[in-house]
């Protein structure tokens, strides 16, 4: 028997609710955007065998180059500023009431990366002076407590940048131990 | 030529749907590539500058995360959607603080029961912690942080400190 099967009527697709999805999500990717905003890192690594003792630990005998970091006039934000001591020898104050790069005049701006550069280049000397980074000589940041708890932590970065653009790499930090 | 002349009347005019959708698909996929869900964890903070960073690149062949400690310049930390204040100037109240941060930090280190694939054979930890930090908190609190850290329960002793390049001359 020959059968004849009759042409379905041409059925069409509904797009309607696929769209209704798609334009959700790209509603929802277009609300969670957000461009990475950390470009950079400093990398550390903290020594496993001393990183929590709250007592100072006896000072080796080795070659060292410290920085001594204290916050002056803390009470006062405006007359606040960061002074560095090198080896106990050289001094560098930081500029008064900085408020932060994106705060401060273009002079002032001048100013801070003035007297960071001069300590960078005092640090160069230092280092010269026992034999170069490879001789294996450290660096060290002090903020003795409790004024130096309070110095920016942008200000410790800015040293940190020193001590790594004088090539040394080996650098301790000492300060205020958590209260407890 | 008669005065009134009538225009047909059109077929059923239908919308051509598909190069709309075909441009839909391509912004989803678009977005869905360059979405970045991690910069969630961050908060916006001031970051310091410093010239002598590196670009920060995860490992692509680690499965190791990373945490995201935040610090703004008051004294709060803020870790996976926790707040822990630090200006307080009750150092019971900053002690307490600060073991709930250490808390935290082991809970989410050892989420999962991963806790074996991220340790060295001597319990240090792999796990990076990022420091990302505002330029004007205080110092104390991110040695707080380091030390908490270094806590013989939790060793973590990688820390990277999030930078910004300075500007240079013309403005770049």
């Amino acid at each position: 028997m020959h059968l004849r099967l009759e042409e379905p009527d041409q059925t069409e697709l509904n797009m309607t609710p696929m769209i209704d999805i798609v334009f959700q999500l790209i509603i929802f990717f277009l609300l969670s955007l957000k461009f990475k905003t950390i470009d950079e890192r400093i990398e550390s690594m903290l020594p496993k065998n001393m990183g929590t003792d709250i007592r100072p630990s006896p000072a080796p005998v080795e070659d060292k180059i410290t920085l001594r970091v204290f916050r002056r006039n803390v009470e006062r934000s405006e007359h606040a500023y960061t002074f560095v001591k090198l080896d106990g020898a050289l001094q560098f104050r930081l500029p008064m009431g900085w408020q932060g790069r994106a705060g401060e005049s273009p002079a002032r701006v001048r100013e801070y990366d003035a007297t960071l550069a001069a300590i960078t280049t005092a640090l160069r000397e230092r280092v010269a002076i026992y034999g170069g980074p490879a001789s294996g000589v450290k660096g060290e940041i002090v903020a003795p407590p409790p004024q130096g708890g309070s110095v920016p932590h942008g200000d410790v970065v800015a040293l940190l940048d020193s001590f790594l653009a004088v090539g040394m790499t080996d650098v301790r930090f000492e300060g205020a131990a958590a209260p407890r | 030529m008669a005065a009134t002349d009538v225009i047909p009347p059109s077929e059923d005019a239908k919308l051509n749907m598909t190069p709309m959708i075909d441009i839909t698909f391509l912004l989803v996929v678009f977005f869905m590539l360059t979405i970045d869900l991690s910069t969630k964890e961050y908060i916006p903070v001031e970051l310091p500058y410093a010239t002598e960073g590196v670009e920060d690149k995860e490992d692509p062949n680690t499965i190791v995360p990373r945490f995201i400690v935040n610090l703004t310049r008051e004294g709060k930390i803020i870790f996976r959607g926790q707040e822990f204040d630090l200006a307080s100037a009750d150092p019971g109240i900053q002690d307490d603080n600060i073991q709930a941060l250490k808390t935290a930090l082991r809970q989410v280190h050892n989420e999962g029961g991963g806790t074996a694939l991220l340790r060295e054979p001597d319990g240090a930890s792999k796990v990076p912690v990022m420091i990302h930090a505002d330029w004007g908190a205080k110092w104390k609190y991110v040695q707080w942080i380091m030390q908490a850290c270094a806590d013989p329960q939790i060793k973590i002793y990688k820390l990277h400190f999030a930078v910004k390049k300075p500007p240079t001359e013309d403005g770049n």
